[in-house]
C-alpha cells in the first residue's frame, strides 16, 4: 500500500494509493457533502454534490472519484465550492415536489440537511414542474415517489451488486428519467428494505414505519437484532416506549451496512400481543394470578419433585441469562437436560448474503455458558417425547410452534408432572403450565449475544418492561437464592463479569472492551473497535 | 488545394472496392500491416498534425499513445460514425460515398494501437449508409484486407458495424462505449479514460470518420505532405457543412485556415433573397453563435475561431439571416438539448429543461425581468460541472445566443412578441 | 401464444450474438431485430428479448426507452419522422411539418385511422443541408416541397 500525502483544507492528511479524495477527507473527519455515492457501491458521480476544488486544476472535480495523488492540494471551503454546492442543491430541486410536510424523510432527510449546511437560498425556478408517480407500492416493503427521486441509483445500483437481483432500473432520458420496476414485478427480494435506508432522501419509503411518527421524536438505542444468530447490528427505535423501526448499524465485521427485511421487521412478532403483567399458579379451575414469593416456591418445591428435568432456554436469551438459567438448572438436578432451542431451514441465495439458517441469535453463546447437554434440540424433543422426562422449565419460546405437530406436542406437555413456563406473552405453551412467571423480550434487556461466527456483541435496553413483568436475569438470580445458591452479582454487567471468569473463552471480556461493535472471541481479528 | 477527404465522391460507384481500388485505395493499408511498424505509424500521425474531427481537436497520434502497449486486456478500436452535431453532415457523405476510406482508416487506427477487434458505431437513423457499410466491410474481408493474418502479415483484425438507436449522446466517445457495451448511453466518469479503461474496462480508442478517412491520404503522401497544408497548431484540411440561409449550402473540403466569410460569400455563394448575414454558428449547435462584426478575421482553424470566443468543432457552419428571430433559434437548440440530454447528472438534467422553459416563455411573448440573466446564470453553473461535455454543449450556445443578440431577447421580453419574424422561422 | 422469434430470425439473433465479444454487446441489434418482427417493443418482447439476453427485464427496460428509435407502443406503417433542429428549421422546417400535418388530419405524435402513417418530429438527422427533409422508416426524403412531399405520402400504401 503505497502511501500518499496530500492537503485538504490546509491540513495534512496520510493515506494510501487508491483512495479517492472523498475517502481521504472523511479519513481526517471532513465530511464532503454527496449523494449518489456509497462506500459499498459502485461510483456514479451524477449528483454533482461532492464537487470540490483542486488546485492547479481548472475544473472542479467530483471528490468520490478523485483518486490522490502525492501533493495534492484539496479545498472544500473555498468560493467556487460553496457556490457549485448552492447551484447543485438548486438543481436538484428544480423538479422537487414541496412534500415536507407529508414525507417521511423528513428530518433525515439529505435535502433537508445540506440545504441547512450549505444553501439556505431561495430556488430561482418559477416554471412548471415536472411530475411522476406518487406513492407508487414498489413491493412488501416499500414505496416509491418519483417526484421526490433525485436520480442518484442507489438503489439500482444496490440490486445490481449488492443483490445482484436487478429489479430496478431507469428508465426515459433527460428529465423524464424516473426508476422502474418492469411491469409486472414486485420488489420482494429479501433484502429489499435496504434501498428505504440508502435513499437520501423521500423516494423511497418503508411501508411499515409510513406516517407512524416523525423520525426526531424517535429514541434511538443500539442493540442487536434477535433474528438470527448473524447478529446484525441495529440500532432499535422507539417512540413513546413502543418498537417504532429497526435501523441497521454500521459494523464491517456483521452486516456491514445492511439489514435483511425479516429481521429488519422481526420486532412485531417478538414484542406485539397482550403482556403477562403477574406470575401464575395453577389451582383448580386454571392458571390463577400470584405473588412472585409464592410463584417462585412453588416452582422450584415443583421442579424438585420432578426429576429428570429438562430445560430449554430462548437462542433470544442473552449469555447473562444463559449463564444464570444453567447455573440454577444444574443446582436443582445435577444432569439435568439443557438445550437452546434451534431449528435451520433452508436458505436462498440472496437470504444467505445477510442471513443465518436459525432464529436464534444466541444459540451459541447460550451453549458455550452451559445451555449444552446431550447434542441439541432434536435429542432432547425426542426424550421429551419419549416421556423421559418429568418436569421441564421452558423460557421465551411457545413450544407448540416447534412442528406441524401441535396434538402430539400438546400431549406431551400435558403429560409433564410439572412445567414451568417463563415469557413476556400467554402463550399456548404457557396455557398449559404449572407456573407461568412474566418476562422480558429482547428490547427491554441490557445484556449480549454471541453470534454464529464467535463475535459478542451488546444489547441495551430500548424499552421499558410493563409493570409486573421481571429481567429473566433477576428471576434466575431470585431462583438460585431461594434454591439455596446465593450468587454476589444479579445486574447484567455484574453477571457478565462472572461469566467472564468461569467461561474459558470469555476470560477479560467486559462491556467496555464489548463497546459499539462487539468483539471477536478468540482473539482473532477483532480488537475493541 | 490537393483534396484529401472528398478526393473520390465525384466518381460514380466510389463506394466500391473496384473503384476504391483503381484509385489507389487500400495500397496504404498493405503497406502498413506488411512493413511499418505500430510505433512508427504512430509516430507518422503524430508528426502530420492531425487532430480529432468529431469536434474536440484532440491530437491524434497523441490519443493512440495513450493506450498502454503491454497491457494483457483485449484492446478496441472504435469509428465514431454516430453523427448528430446540428448542422454536421460530413460523415454521411463520406459513409455513402467513400466509406472504404473509413474502413481503411479504422483498420489503420486499430493496426496502431493493436486491436483485433474494431467497430463502426453508426447512428441508427443512417440505415442507408449503414448498409453501404456493411458491403463495403465484405467487400474489404473478401479481398482479404479484414480478418485473419491480414496478407501474410500475422496480424488480425475483425470489423463490425454496429448501428446505434437514436441518441445524440452516443456520440460522446464514453457514452458511446457505454452504448456498444449493450446498456443506456451514458457517458462514463472520468479518470479513468477510455484509453485505458474503454470497451468492456479494455483500452479503446474512438475516432472520428473524418479522422480516421484522413488516415490512408497521409500514409499515402507522407506526414509531412499533410503538414505542410493548413496552419501552425492546424495542420491538414477538414470538412465543413455549410447550412442554413446560405445560397450553396453542402459539405467543402477546405484547407485549415481559410477565412470564414470568403468561404460564406464565395466558396457558398453568400445570403440568398437579398438578405443580410446576423449570425454564424461555426461548428455545429454546440458552439457560440457569432455576430457578423465578430466574423471579420476569423479563419477556419482551432486557434482563430477560438479566439473569436466560438470553437471549430465539428465544422457544422450553421448560417442566419436578418429575418432569423433569434430568441426561437436560441429556443430550437435549447429544446434540442432539453430533448437529448441523458438525465444521468444533475446540472443537465435540470438545468436543460429549466432554460429550454424560460427561452420557450421568452419566445411565446411571457418573458420575465431576470429571465436573461438567470439563463447566463444557469447555464454558468452547468459548464465544467457535469460528467461529460453536453452540459457546456447546451450552456455555451444558450449564453451565446443571450449575450450576442441581448437587445433583441429584451424587445421579446417587454413587447411580449417577436419584432422580427412573428415567431415564424421562416 | 407466447411471443417468439422466427426460426430465420432467431438464425440472425444467434448470428448476431456470436459476432461479439461479449453476449451483452448485442443487446441494441437484437433489440431492432425484435421490433423489425413484432412491430414495437411491448412488454412481452421486453420479457422476450430479456430472456435470450440473460438479463433482467427491469434492465431491457431502460435500454429500450433511453433510444428514440425503439418504440414501445405500435406506430402506423410508415414513421414520418420531420427533422426540427435549428437548421432545418431555418429552411421551413415548421411550415413542412404543418403542411404534412394538415394534408394527412393528424397532429404530430398521432397515427391516420387508416394505420398507414405516424407523423413525428426528430432532432437533427445529419442532412442540414438538404433542408428542409424528413425520413419514413428507412428512408432519407430531402429538399422537400410541397409538390415533393405530397408525391411521397401518395407513393406509400
Amino acid at each position: 500500500m503505497d502511501p500518499i500525502k496530500l492537503t485538504i483544507d490546509g491540513k495534512e492528511v496520510a493515506t494510501t494509493k487508491g483512495k479517492t479524495v472523498i475517502e481521504a477527507a472523511a479519513e481526517i473527519g471532513i465530511d464532503i457533502p454527496h449523494y449518489c455515492y456509497h462506500p459499498k457501491l459502485s461510483i456514479a458521480g451524477n449528483c454533482r454534490m461532492c464537487l470540490v476544488e483542486i488546485e492547479r486544476m481548472p475544473k472542479l472535480q467530483i471528490a468520490c472519484n478523485m483518486p490522490v495523488v502525492e501533493g495534492m492540494s484539496v479545498l472544500t471551503q473555498s468560493p467556487k465550492v460553496l457556490a457549485i454546492r448552492k447551484a447543485v442543491m438548486e438543481f436538484l430541486l428544480v423538479n422537487h415536489p414541496l412534500d415536507c410536510p407529508i414525507c417521511d424523510q423528513a428530518g433525515e432527510c439529505w435535502l433537508q440537511d445540506y440545504y441547512m449546511q450549505h444553501d439556505l437560498q431561495g430556488s430561482r425556478f418559477q416554471e412548471r414542474k415536472e411530475h411522476d408517480r406518487k406513492r407508487e407500492v414498489f413491493g412488501p416493503n416499500v414505496v416509491f415517489d418519483g417526484e421526490r427521486c433525485i436520480k442518484c441509483t442507489r438503489c439500482v445500483r444496490f440490486f445490481q451488486e449488492v443483490t445482484r437481483t436487478d429489479e430496478l432500473s431507469v428508465v426515459n432520458r433527460g428529465d423524464h428519467s424516473t426508476i422502474a420496476l418492469f411491469p409486472g414485478t414486485v420488489l420482494d427480494n429479501p433484502l429489499s428494505g435496504n434501498v428505504v435506508d440508502i435513499c437520501p432522501v423521500g423516494a423511497l419509503t418503508d411501508r411499515d414505519f409510513r406516517f407512524k411518527v416523525r423520525v426526531w421524536y424517535l429514541q434511538k438505542t443500539s442493540s442487536i437484532c434477535p433474528g438470527c444468530s448473524t447478529g446484525c447490528n441495529v440500532s432499535v427505535e422507539t417512540y413513546q416506549n413502543r418498537i417504532a423501526r429497526f435501523k441497521p448499524r454500521i459494523n464491517e465485521a456483521v452486516n456491514s451496512h445492511w439489514l435483511c427485511d425479516e429481521g429488519r421487521y422481526c420486532f412485531h412478532d417478538l414484542t406485539g400481543g397482550e403482556r403477562l403483567t403477574t406470575p401464575m399458579i395453577r389451582q383448580e379451575g386454571g392458571l390463577a394470578p400470584t405473588t412472585w414469593e409464592r410463584a417462585l416456591e412453588a416452582m422450584l418445591s415443583g421442579l424438585r419433585g420432578s426429576i429428570p428435568l429438562a430445560g430449554i432456554l430462548s437462542g433470544r436469551n442473552t449469555n447473562e441469562e444463559a449463564f444464570l438459567f444453567a447455573k440454577l438448572m444444574k443446582k436443582l438436578s445435577q444432569d439435568c437436560a439443557l438445550e437452546v432451542l434451534y431449528q435451520e431451514r433452508e436458505l436462498s441465495e440472496v437470504q444467505k448474503i445477510l442471513m443465518s439458517p436459525d432464529r436464534s441469535p444466541n444459540f451459541r453463546g447460550a451453549r458455550e455458558m452451559g445451555v449444552s447437554s446431550n447434542g441439541g434440540l432434536e435429542p432432547l424433543m425426542r426424550k421429551l417425547f419419549d416421556g423421559h422426562f418429568s418436569g421441564a422449565y421452558v423460557v421465551g419460546e411457545d413450544l407448540m410452534g416447534i412442528n406441524n405437530d401441535q396434538d402430539r406436542i400438546r400431549q406431551m406437555l400435558q403429560k409433564l408432572s410439572f412445567l414451568v413456563v417463563q415469557d413476556i406473552r400467554m402463550t399456548e405453551t404457557a396455557q398449559l403450565a404449572h407456573v407461568v412467571l412474566p418476562s422480558t423480550h429482547f428490547g427491554e434487556k441490557e445484556g449480549t449475544y454471541t453470534n454464529r461466527n464467535g463475535r459478542v456483541q451488546k444489547l441495551n435496553i430500548a424499552t421499558i418492561a410493563p409493570e409486573g413483568a421481571l429481567q429473566d436475569c433477576e428471576i434466575f438470580v431470585r431462583l438460585l437464592d431461594a434454591a439455596g445458591d446465593k450468587v454476589s452479582y444479579s445486574t447484567p454487567v455484574e453477571v457478565f463479569d462472572a461469566l467472564a471468569k468461569e467461561v474459558p473463552a470469555y476470560h477479560g471480556l467486559n462491556y467496555a472492551a464489548i463497546g459499539e461493535q462487539g468483539i471477536q472471541l478468540g482473539g482473532g481479528e477483532a480488537k475493541q473497535q | 488545394m490537393e483534396k484529401v477527404l472528398l478526393r473520390n465522391i465525384d466518381v460514380p460507384d466510389s463506394h466500391t472496392l473496384a473503384v476504391y481500388s483503381s484509385r489507389g485505395g487500400y495500397r496504404p493499408w498493405q503497406e502498413v500491416v506488411k512493413n511499418i511498424r505500430p510505433e512508427q505509424l504512430i509516430e507518422e500521425i503524430k508528426a502530420s498534425g492531425l487532430r480529432g474531427r468529431g469536434g474536440a481537436g484532440f491530437p491524434t497520434g497523441m490519443k493512440w499513445g495513450f493506450v498502454p502497449k503491454d497491457s494483457p486486456k483485449p484492446k478496441y478500436m472504435v469509428c465514431n460514425a454516430d453523427e448528430s452535431e446540428p448542422g454536421t453532415f460530413k460523415d454521411r457523405l463520406l459513409i455513402e460515398k467513400d466509406p472504404h476510406a473509413i474502413i481503411e482508416g479504422t483498420l489503420m487506427a486499430a493496426y496502431a494501437i493493436q486491436s483485433h477487434t474494431a467497430f463502426i458505431y453508426i447512428r441508427g437513423e443512417l440505415a442507408f449508409g449503414a448498409n453501404i457499410l456493411e458491403r463495403a466491410v465484405d467487400e474489404a474481408t473478401q479481398a482479404g484486407y479484414i480478418g485473419k493474418n491480414i496478407l501474410g502479415s500475422g496480424y488480425d483484425v475483425d470489423l463490425i458495424v454496429h448501428r446505434g438507436a437514436g441518441a445524440y449522446i452516443c456520440g460522446e466517445e464514453t457514452a458511446l462505449l457505454s452504448s456498444l457495451e449493450g446498456g443506456r448511453g451514458w457517458p462514463k466518469v472520468k479518470p479513468p479514460f477510455p484509453a485505458t479503461h474503454g470497451l468492456f474496462g479494455c483500452p479503446t480508442v474512438v475516432n472520428n470518420v473524418e479522422t480516421l478517412a484522413a488516415l490512408p491520404w497521409i500514409i499515402e503522401h507522407g506526414a509531412a505532405a499533410y503538414a505542410a497544408m493548413g496552419t501552425d497548431k492546424s495542420k491538414g484540411t477538414k470538412l465543413f457543412s455549410v447550412s442554413g440561409h446560405i445560397s450553396k449550402p453542402g459539405v467543402y473540403e477546405l484547407e485549415m485556415g481559410y477565412p470564414l466569410m470568403k468561404f460564406l460569400e464565395e466558396d457558398c455563394g453568400g445570403v440568398p433573397n437579398g438578405r443580410r448575414l446576423k449570425g454564424v454558428i461555426p461548428g455545429g449547435g454546440s458552439m457560440p453563435v457569432l455576430r457578423p462584426d465578430e466574423l471579420e478575421k476569423v479563419n477556419l482553424d482551432y486557434e482563430s475561431v477560438q479566439a473569436a470566443g466560438s470553437l471549430l468543432g465539428s465544422g457544422g457552419v450553421i448560417v442566419m439571416d436578418d429575418g432569423t428571430c433569434m430568441v426561437r433559434a436560441a429556443w430550437n437548440l435549447a429544446r434540442f438539448f432539453a430533448h437529448e440530454s441523458c438525465g444521468q447528472c444533475s446540472p443537465c438534467r435540470e438545468g436543460c429543461h429549466w432554460m429550454e422553459k424560460i427561452f420557450h416563455r421568452i419566445e411565446q411573448g411571457e418573458g420575465r425581468k431576470g429571465d436573461l440573466e438567470l439563463i447566463l446564470n444557469v447555464s454558468g453553473n452547468i459548464m465544467g460541472n457535469t460528467i461529460c461535455p453536453f452540459g457546456d454543449a447546451a450552456a455555451m450556445p444558450a449564453a451565446a445566443f443571450v449575450r450576442k443578440y441581448r437587445e433583441e431577447f429584451e424587445e421579446h421580453i417587454t413587447q411580449k412578441r417577436c419584432t422580427i419574424r412573428n415567431g415564424v422561422m421562416e | 401464444m407466447a411471443l417468439e422469434f422466427s426460426p430465420e430470425t432467431y438464425k440472425k439473433f444467434e448470428e448476431t450474438v456470436n459476432r461479439y465479444p461479449k453476449k451483452e454487446a448485442a443487446l441494441l441489434p437484437v433489440l431492432c431485430l425484435a421490433q423489425k418482427e413484432f412491430g414495437h417493443l411491448g412488454q412481452e418482447a421486453i420479457e422476450y428479448v430479456a430472456r435470450l439476453m440473460e438479463q433482467s427485464p427491469a434492465r431491457v427496460c431502460g435500454v429500450v426507452s433511453f433510444y428514440t428509435m425503439l418504440n414501445t407502443k405500435p406506430i402506423g406503417w410508415h414513421h414520418i419522422q420531420v427533422c426540427r433542429t435549428l437548421p432545418c428549421a431555418l429552411r421551413g422546417a415548421e411550415r413542412l411539418t404543418s403542411f404534412i400535418s394538415k394534408t394527412l388530419g393528424i397532429e404530430v405524435g398521432q397515427t391516420t385511422a387508416d394505420g398507414r402513417f405516424t407523423l413525428s418530429e426528430v432532432e437533427c438527422l445529419a442532412s442540414c443541408g438538404t433542408a428542409p427533409m424528413m425520413q419514413i422508416n428507412d428512408d432519407y426524403y430531402e429538399n422537400l416541397t410541397d409538390e415533393k412531399v405530397t408525391e411521397v405520402l401518395a407513393s406509400l400504401k
